[in-house]
């Protein structure tokens, strides 16, 4: 079971979460428990770094805030004092040691992406020991540690931390199995761990959800839950759709296409452990916790409409490059992708008609200007190109669902309801995976777009 | 675009009123991203309107009277460091003492890799050799066909004359005002003082005129040939100047009987290593002796012998030519750098 930083709020919520736990232990469930940091933590220790370069007056009041804030959950959620001292303890201790690294980072004047991981880190070294102590304290066996401590190796890419896969398996079991064996259950910091050399990483956001998976896989868990503040997986957002439901079964790919294109919470390499072992996911809500959320394996059961969910990914640009030029010249499209791919800009969806006169691509919005700067200053004037236009204010909808694949018409009815609505789909995208189709639209017209197709397909409750 | 004077308005004129011959001609499609003159900074990464800042700096002469809410006052330093750009167009006032404040922009904009157009001869009389090391090791190029005979393309037509062959000497009239002043004492028999005062009526000279008069005008531009034509290492304080003040109607019309006038002369001498600007005796059939506010410069060669090249020295809209040029030659330049494909030849 992992738990999200939201679960873990406040005091009241995280005794919410331990008597959660507590419950399914005395059903007789074997648990290992994966903590987040306390909601909007870890982004005050990020913004943490930056003015520490700048303030030093600030350090102390900032860091002292931060600490009050989980003494005060510790507090209010641990009534035996003997567990209470020692949790207070340990955020003592972090209390001191962060302090110190935030006046040394203000002294040499230089934040780099590992100490940048190690001031991250703090988050869940303080929220993971309140857990436990409040499970301790309400008589539920537990040990708390690190990600490092519970076996976790990665590389050194700072921020992203790419996992040493089987050897983490292979020291996470022996760890941990021990423990469970003996009637102990582990609390282990999500989102951190260390690289060979001994530094702390972070796995990258939603990098807790990557430890819970790791860990599964390690064990071979029957299932994985992530403990959100939502039911599940959405058929659309609810704030577009008030209509939207939970998606009650996904497969794997079907919630990996999901995480890529917006849904929040999860990150889409997340899955990937729990693929390779084939153990269920499945994501619940803390405060509803009869709700039985969406469960994503590799063979879901059959059932509902072919489109399970209608996605809007913002905040993207579209350009459009035209030139009579490109017609039957191989390796254009290469050099558009290698030029934007130096500058680091992600192209997200790519279009090109069969007469080769024109590309269309889609980027964040953040870069559209630099990608554009770039493709004017490299490719105007050549005999290939001779346009570069962009629009800003579009949106990707897509409609996901493996169960068009191989099942005609699903786009006639996806382009049939948008264009009812009056909707102009400026572009369009599909993998022969068949797993979505991706249309561009104005972003005035998204949420239209994402009604009309959430309608067609008969998501709503 | 650092400096929104004369030169920075012609150059936006002319990128606003050519827009699409610039695309289909050079390939070329500028977008100013932020625009700066003494009061404040436009900003806008897709663009600043750059119609709308002509015209406010037009009615109202500073951006920041004119648009007081779109104006930011970042200091500019700090917006060149932190902001997008390609290149840095720098046309701020000439300032021969220390070079700024654009030498500090121009540094800045080069240690962050990025290129820099400039038409400000102060910081390039002063440290050009220094930018340029900046500019090699930064992996970006300072360009600056605007400072020496505005739209006139005399340093590239010297480097031209440097490939294959060996420049030794190079004199020019490099001063379009005190031309101006030399000539209507010969013509018109004014002497110096009555000249100067109609070449300020004229608005070929500065109220202050001593930067033509006095010779630093025709001394930085000296500067900037020696180190881009020759390849020395050369700047201001190598120049022994002397302006034209001495020069008297009387001695003009002395001369011109022996078929003789004076000039005020940039001179390189390489073998010997000296610059010199100086008011000197020319032969009136001279390809050097050209009239007005013109400009001439004469490269001397080992092999080839000499070439001169003429034309007007001056001029916001000349001028913006030659920045225009260096921003293809930008262009160019970052193609390779980003691998793009080759240019289809001009």
């Amino acid at each position: 079971m992992k738990f999200g930083g939201t679960s873990l709020g406040d005091a009241a919520s995280v005794k919410h979460v331990a008597g959660l736990i507590r419950k399914y232990v005395q059903t007789g469930y074997q648990v290992v428990v994966v903590s987040s940091a306390s909601s909007g933590v870890t982004d005050e220790l990020l913004n943490m770094c930056e003015w520490s370069l700048k303030d030093e007056k600030l350090i102390a009041d900032r860091v002292n805030a931060l600490f009050e804030k989980h003494l005060y959950m510790a507090e209010m959620s641990i009534e035996n004092c003997g567990w209470l001292n020692s949790v207070l303890e340990i955020l003592n201790s972090s209390k001191r040691e962060l302090e110190k690294l935030l006046y040394g980072i203000h002294y040499v004047k230089e934040i780099t992406p590992r100490i940048r991981d190690y001031v991250a880190s703090f988050g869940e070294v303080m929220s993971t020991p309140i857990l436990w102590g409040c499970l301790s304290s309400v008589g539920v066996k537990a040990e708390w540690l690190t990600g490092w401590d519970a076996g976790i190796v990665t590389d050194s890419n700072y921020g992203e931390a790419k996992p040493f896969i089987e050897l983490s398996k292979l020291q996470l079991r022996n760890k941990l199995q021990p423990m469970i064996d003996r009637g102990i259950i582990p609390v282990v910091t999500g989102y951190i761990a260390k690289s060979q050399d001994g530094s702390i990483t972070t796995l990258g956001r939603g990098g807790s959800d990557y430890t819970a998976t790791l860990i599964a896989a390690a064990l071979k868990a029957d299932e994985v839950w992530l403990w959100t503040d939502v039911d599940g997986l959405m058929t659309a957002d609810p704030k577009i759709e008030p209509s939207a439901g939970t998606i009650k079964e996904l497969s794997f790919e079907e919630a990996v296409e999901m995480a890529i294109l917006g849904a929040k919470r999860m990150h889409p390499r997340a899955l990937e452990p729990a693929i390779a072992d084939n153990i269920a996911v499945r994501i619940r809500n803390t405060f509803n916790p009869d709700n039985p959320g969406t469960l994503i394996t590799s063979k879901p059961t059959e059932g509902g409409d072919v489109v399970k969910a209608v996605t809007v990914t913002r905040d993207v640009g579209l350009i459009n490059v035209q030139g009579f030029g490109m017609v039957g010249t191989p390796g254009t499209a290469a050099k558009i992708f290698q030029i934007l791919g130096k500058a680091n800009i992600n192209i997200m969806m790519i279009a090109q008609t069969v007469s080769e006169s024109n590309i269309s691509m889609v980027v964040p919005r953040k870069t559209l200007m630099k990608a554009v700067s770039l493709l004017e200053t490299t490719l105007l004037g050549t005999d290939l190109v001779r346009s570069i236009s962009y629009e800003s204010d579009i949106a990707v909808v897509a409609a996901i669902g493996s169960g068009m694949r191989g099942k005609p018409g699903t786009a006639a009815r996806i382009f049939k309801a948008v264009a009812d609505e009056g909707v102009n789909v400026r572009m369009i995208a599909q993998g022969s995976s068949e797993l979505n189709i991706s249309i561009v639209v104005k972003d005035d017209d998204c949420e239209k777009a994402v009604r009309a197709i959430h309608k067609a397909f008969h998501l709503g409750r | 675009m650092v400096g929104f004077g004369v030169v920075g308005r012609a150059l936006a004129e002319k990128i606003v009123s050519e827009r699409e011959e610039l695309v289909s001609k050079f390939g070329l499609k500028p977008r100013i991203v932020a625009v700066a003159d003494s009061s404040g900074a436009l900003v806008d990464e897709r663009g600043v309107d750059i119609e709308r800042a002509l015209e406010a700096k037009k009615r109202y002469r500073y951006l920041a009277r004119a648009m007081p809410n779109n104006v930011v006052k970042t200091p500019l330093e700090e917006l060149l460091e932190n902001f997008d750009y390609d290149v840095l167009v720098e046309t701020t006032p000439t300032n021969i003492v220390d070079g700024e404040p654009g030498l500090t922009y121009i540094k800045i904009a080069l240690s962050m890799g990025k290129s820099v157009v400039t038409t400000n001869k102060g910081p390039l009389a002063l440290a050009l050799p220094a930018l340029t090391e900046m500019a090699d090791r930064n992996g970006a190029i300072l360009r600056f066909s605007g400072t020496v005979g505005g739209g006139t393309p005399i340093l590239d037509f010297g480097r031209m004359c440097q490939s294959g062959d060996e420049v030794v000497k190079v004199e020019g009239i490099l001063n379009g005002t005190t031309n101006y002043v030399l000539t209507r004492m010969y013509s018109d028999g004014l002497d110096f003082d009555e000249a100067l005062i109609e070449a300020q009526k004229a608005g070929y000279a500065e109220k202050d005129p001593s930067m033509d008069v006095e010779g630093f005008d025709t001394a930085c531009k000296l500067v900037i040939i020696a180190n881009y034509v020759m390849g020395l290492t050369v700047t201001l304080k190598d120049v022994e100047i002397r302006g034209i003040k001495g020069v008297t109607y009387g001695q003009l019309k002395e001369l011109a009987k022996s078929g003789k006038t004076v000039k005020l002369l940039g001179t390189i001498d390489k073998e010997h290593g000296l610059l010199t600007v100086q008011s000197r005796e020319v032969d009136l059939t001279d390809p050097l002796c050209v009239w007005g506010t013109l400009n001439a410069v004469t490269f001397h060669m080992e092999k080839l012998g000499s070439e001169t090249i003429v034309g007007k020295g001056a001029g916001g809209a000349e001028t913006a030519v030659a920045i225009v040029r260096d921003l293809i030659i930008v262009k160019r330049f970052l193609m390779d750098s980003l691998g793009g494909l080759p240019l289809k030849s001009l």
